[in-house]
């Protein structure tokens, strides 16, 4: 019986508690900002990065809450809901600041790993060619040795001339062939080996030419055979040794161009040759 | 009520007001003042949101100011609160775009680093 009475009664003081509570329960638009933006800051990453701003940030927004409690909405609440909610602003861009430093770190230790990776690859280069370098120039000097070498070896065995037509080793007819004929004696053949050896060492791409010259006695049809065939057999011989026979050619001269008098035994026994021309290198 | 949750600032405050007016906000001021001035010197000026919060910030002093000139320090201090905030956030924020540039800047250099040997 006496609870339906008591019923009545207590809805109206809830809705005029209610309507009470409503009326002074209208937050000015900065503290709803506040709130809304402190909720947003308290969950991202400033609430790891900044938890003492993001704290003060609260202790604000609460300031303004109780504020607000008191007075309504007024200036004053206005004010310090929005320095509470500016509060949790700056925790953000300070956590963001945080996030960009250390990202401009992580660039710097980058940077300064990609600088070191260039440099090493800029020494290891030059070492690189350092030793290219210096490899070039012990073989370099190595062939230049060994040129010297078969050079000296050369005018050991032959005459040996340079002319405007390059460097021209003279051997004696007699050394080589018995006499009208252009069959190499085996003597021949063992100062041939050395000029061969000589010449690949010391001029391996030179264009070379072997003229054979006679004396004037005898016809000058034959005598022109004879050097033909000599310069032929010369020019042979060294081919046989591996010098390239595409840079190595024959001509026979006959008696057309002596070095010596034709009239007498020793001039006739200079006439009487095989020169082996070597042209200058890049030479056509 | 009072006594419970107020800070003794604001104890000190209703004092001074019971002994007949709101001290002038001299603290505030100064410190409003001096993060505007750090918020100018890092660059505020030169990113559009630390600028908008550079020149409230100023507004707001200057409207303070106006107050403690017509004697009114307690609304005064209020609006240097907003002004302070506005101030050091503009600080803030200044200090954020200086430290982006710096990272975009080193990023950049990194890139130039690559491009120059792939």
């Amino acid at each position: 019986m006496r609870a339906p009475a008591r019923s009545p009664l207590s809805v109206t003081a809830l809705l005029a508690g209610a309507l009470a509570a409503c009326s002074a329960a209208i937050p000015p638009a900065e503290l709803v900002q506040a709130r809304a933006t402190y909720q947003r800051v308290s969950q991202g990453p400033a609430a790891q990065l900044k938890p003492d701003e993001v704290h003060e940030a609260k202790e604000a927004l609460d300031g303004a809450e109780a504020l607000f409690t008191k007075k309504g909405d007024t200036p004053d609440v206005k004010d310090t809901a929005y320095a509470a909610g500016l509060k949790a602003e700056q925790a953000e861009a300070d956590a963001a600041t945080v996030v960009a430093l250390k990202e401009k770190e992580d660039a710097q230790k980058m940077a300064q790993t990609q600088t070191l990776s260039t440099m090493r690859s800029a020494q290891r280069e030059l070492l690189h060619t350092k030793q290219e370098l210096a490899s070039e120039r012990l073989k370099r000097e190595e062939a230049e040795r060994k040129a010297a070498q078969a050079m000296a070896d050369l005018q050991r065995i032959a005459a040996v001339k340079q002319e405007s037509r390059g460097m021209v080793i003279t051997l004696s007819g007699a050394v080589l062939f018995p006499s009208g004929e252009a069959g190499l004696l085996p003597g021949a053949m063992v100062k041939l080996n050395e000029v061969a050896d000589a010449l690949t060492k010391s001029n391996p791409e030179s264009r070379i030419v072997v003229e054979g010259h006679t004396d004037s006695q005898g016809k000058i049809d034959f005598n022109q055979d004879l050097s033909n065939r000599r310069a032929q057999a010369v020019r042979d011989y060294l081919v046989s040794r591996g010098m390239a026979a595409d840079r190595i050619t024959s001509q026979g001269l006959g008696s057309l161009r002596p070095i010596a008098p034709n009239n007498n035994a020793e001039g006739r026994a200079n006439n009487r040759r095989v020169e082996i021309i070597v042209q200058p290198a890049g030479a056509p | 009520m009072v006594a419970n949750n107020a800070t003794p600032l604001a104890l000190l405050v209703a004092l001074l007001a019971g002994c007949g007016g709101f001290p002038p906000p001299n603290d505030r001021l100064a410190a409003t003042v001096a993060a505007a001035r750090s918020a100018r010197e890092l660059g505020a000026p030169n990113s559009p949101q630390a600028a908008l919060h550079l020149k409230l910030a100023d507004e707001e002093l200057a409207s303070a100011k106006g107050l403690m000139t017509d004697g009114k320090n307690e609304r005064a201090s209020y609006v240097l609160l907003r002004a302070k905030a506005d101030a050091e956030l503009a600080l803030a924020l200044a200090k954020q775009n200086s430290a982006k540039a710096e990272t975009q800047q080193v990023q950049e250099q990194i890139k130039t680093l690559q491009g120059g040997n792939p």
